[in-house]
């Protein structure tokens, strides 16, 4: 009984002791070991350590990628036409003891505040330089730029023990005040858009209705043309024929024709004739003997 | 930080107070003795006495009561040791409640042996004996969404992005992503879900800024969808993230809402300009056909023209000479009745008036004669 109440505290004190000088490293943390403040040992690697209780304390870094989002700022390239930009960071406390002794026991959040205003000025370098307009912003070439702002980004940050990953621009947008500018020259380009539609549809639509009437012209004329032409063979054709056949005894036709010419001539009931009776026809009025009227 | 110091577990281990120290030193023996032993030798006793307790808890309630100097064998009584026995179990329980945990089929753990990155986890039944080993669950093939440009987020976020011809697009879209390496997307990475949405948005805007409008418009959005994959997914494997991007859904690739009526406006004219042309084609067709038509009418009564004119022709010949032949076996005979024939029927319908003989004088009647009056006998008929 007398040997449990000294062992049992001895032990407690013991385990005390002994959880008060180990502690654990993540694998996502780096952790430095401060004796009274000043740096001892930097522990990167994780797995389990010792440090000597209440005289040293340990305090851990985050030792994964950190995000850091930039405010909204205006930048004005070359060209003069401003624009609105916003970057975000992706970068690692890389140096314990440098990024320690840059931002004391702020932390990350007080990292946060000297990386952005980094940024902010890089970015306004970067983007304000004086080959770079907007239209290089908005082109291929914003990759190169955005690897240029970061490669300047590091060479400063470097300083605060920080490792910048990557700088990236994400929005790149017209101030607020010249939005509307913008919208009214889309609007103004989709009409003219629209207008030449409509204009185009109207020259082709003339042009088909002209080519249309063209060959109309073009076709009925050509059908006369035809027609003609077929009639004027078919009076030819007449023509011959006629020849042909009346020239075999051209005073026979004379009189044939003529006969049938009267016979047509003469046709019908509203023809009156006043006639002397000396023609041939009435030779026998006068007397039964041919010859008698002459 | 999470499996550091192993958090609710640790309180209530230290709650047990008296069997807490023997508790502790037995979980971690069980497994691995050599690597704590080593380096404190103080742990190597509490171990033994950790086992011995152990060999009570299983074998036999009475047996080691002897060597136990904690467990209340020195004069310790009978309902002292059921006490501890009770403790005992309940931390063994605690202990392999802590210790054993279960990975569902879309997730798998990550486990830390004292902080230090020791192996994945796969579905089924896992242990990782507390406090040496902490192990974080996470779903891994669960595909997880990030909608970037809906207008309910903020300023930043809404969609509008300007082309590289200074148009402005609206743009929304989804990036869906998975874990390939959980490893990795814990260890490299402070905000996952965060830095995919950043991420896709740079890859987005920057993709848009090198583009015209009209193309993201009309054809490109596939491959645009495509080409911020491919981006997104350089960039995240320059961080080791371990995140696999499944797939870039490009919802919506649209005007601007301010100007979307003068798009549509476009879209009406380019179907006002079809409407016209097809008008246009359908008065040509029917012109056309009129005139074909016609034509066709001209040619055809052209050549019915012929055919008439030269069989009325031909009629004409045969029967002229089919007369001349007749007339040539009897020349005068045939003329006199030829003309008697004709004169009989061309007088025999005419109205007459037959004038007497009036030698050279005849034609001094002709003034005369009541040719009105005739002209109504005629009608009268």
């Amino acid at each position: 009984m007398k040997r449990l109440t000294y062992l049992l505290p001895i032990g407690i004190v013991a385990v005390a002791v002994l959880m008060a000088s180990i502690f654990i490293v993540d694998e996502r943390e780096k952790a430095l070991v401060l004796q009274f403040g000043q740096i001892k040992r930097v522990k990167e690697d994780p797995g389990l350590a010792f440090k000597i209780p209440l005289i040293q304390e340990v305090v851990y870094y985050d030792d994964r990628i950190l995000a850091l989002d930039t405010d909204t700022i205006e930048v004005t390239p070359s060209d003069d036409r401003r624009l609105v930009v916003d970057a975000f960071a992706r970068y690692r406390i890389a140096d314990v003891v440098q990024f320690r002794q840059a931002v004391g026991v702020g932390g990350v959040a007080a990292a946060e505040t000297r990386l952005s205003s980094i940024l902010n000025a890089q970015i306004r370098e970067v983007l304000g330089a004086d080959q770079v307009t907007s239209d290089t912003i908005l082109s291929e070439d914003r990759r190169g730029l955005m690897n240029r702002i970061r490669d300047q980004a590091q060479g400063e940050a470097r300083s605060l023990g920080l490792n910048v990953v990557d700088v990236r621009l994400k929005q790149t947008n017209l101030p607020e005040q010249n939005l509307n500018a913008t919208f009214e020259r889309m609007r103004a380009e989709r009409e003219r858009e629209a207008a030449d539609e409509i204009a185009r549809g109207n020259e082709a639509a003339q042009r088909v209705r002209a080519q249309a009437d063209r060959t109309v012209v073009e076709l009925v004329s050509e059908a006369r043309k035809e027609a003609e032409i077929v009639r004027g063979e078919a009076d030819a054709e007449r023509n011959g024929i006629y020849a042909q056949a009346y020239g075999a005894d051209q005073n026979f036709f004379q009189f044939y024709r003529s006969l049938s010419a009267y016979e047509e001539a003469l046709k019908g009931e509203n023809s009156s004739m006043v006639i002397a009776p000396d023609s041939e026809f009435f030779e026998f009025f006068k007397s039964s003997q041919p010859g008698a009227a002459e | 930080m999470a499996g550091h110091s192993g958090g609710p577990w640790g309180g209530g281990s230290g709650g047990d107070g008296q069997n807490g120290g023997g508790n502790r030193g037995n979980n971690g023996g069980g497994k691995r003795p050599g690597d704590e032993g080593s380096s404190i030798p103080d742990i190597d006793e509490v171990i033994k006495k950790g086992q011995d307790q152990l060999r009570v808890l299983m074998g036999g309630r009475g047996g080691g009561g002897p060597r136990d100097p904690q467990g209340g064998g020195e004069g310790g009584p009978t309902f002292s040791r059921g006490t501890f026995v009770i403790g005992g179990l309940a931390a063994v329980v605690l202990w392999g409640l802590a210790s054993f945990y279960t990975v569902k089929p879309e997730e798998q753990s990550v486990e830390l042996f004292l902080g230090e990155f020791s192996a994945i986890g796969t579905p089924g039944l896992n242990f990782a004996p507390w406090p040496l080993v902490t192990a974080e669950v996470i779903n891994v093939t669960s595909e997880r969404t990030e909608d970037i440009g809906d207008d309910f987020n903020s300023r930043t976020e809404s969609g509008l992005m300007l082309t590289t011809d200074a148009n402005i697009v609206d743009i929304d879209f989804q990036v869906v992503w998975n874990i390939v390496d959980p490893a990795k997307f814990l260890f490299n990475l402070a905000q996952g879900p965060e830095t995919v949405r950043a991420v896709s948005e740079s890859a987005m805007r920057e993709i848009i800024a090198a583009s015209e409008l009209a193309p993201i418009l009309n054809r490109d959005r596939g491959l645009i969808a495509e080409t911020a994959k491919t981006s997104i997914q350089g960039t995240l494997d320059t961080y080791e993230s371990g995140i696999n991007i499944v797939r870039v859904n490009l919802d919506k690739a649209d005007p601007p809402r301010e100007v979307i009526d003068a798009f549509r406006e476009v879209q009406a004219a380019e179907q006002e300009r079809d409407r016209l042309e097809r008008r246009a084609d359908a008065y040509a067709n029917t012109v056309l056909a009129g005139a074909r038509g016609e034509a066709a009418q001209l040619l055809e009564e052209a050549e019915g023209y012929r055919a008439q004119v030269v069989n009325e022709a031909e009629g004409d010949a045969s029967r002229f000479s089919a007369v001349l032949a007749e007339y040539d076996k009897a020349p005068e005979v045939t003329r006199k009745r030829l003309y008697l024939e004709t004169m009989e029927k061309v007088l025999g319908d005419v109205d007459k008036v037959i004038l007497g003989e009036t030698g050279g004088e005849g034609q001094g009647v002709v003034p005369y004669l009541p040719l009105n009056e005739l002209r109504k006998t005629t009608e009268g008929n």
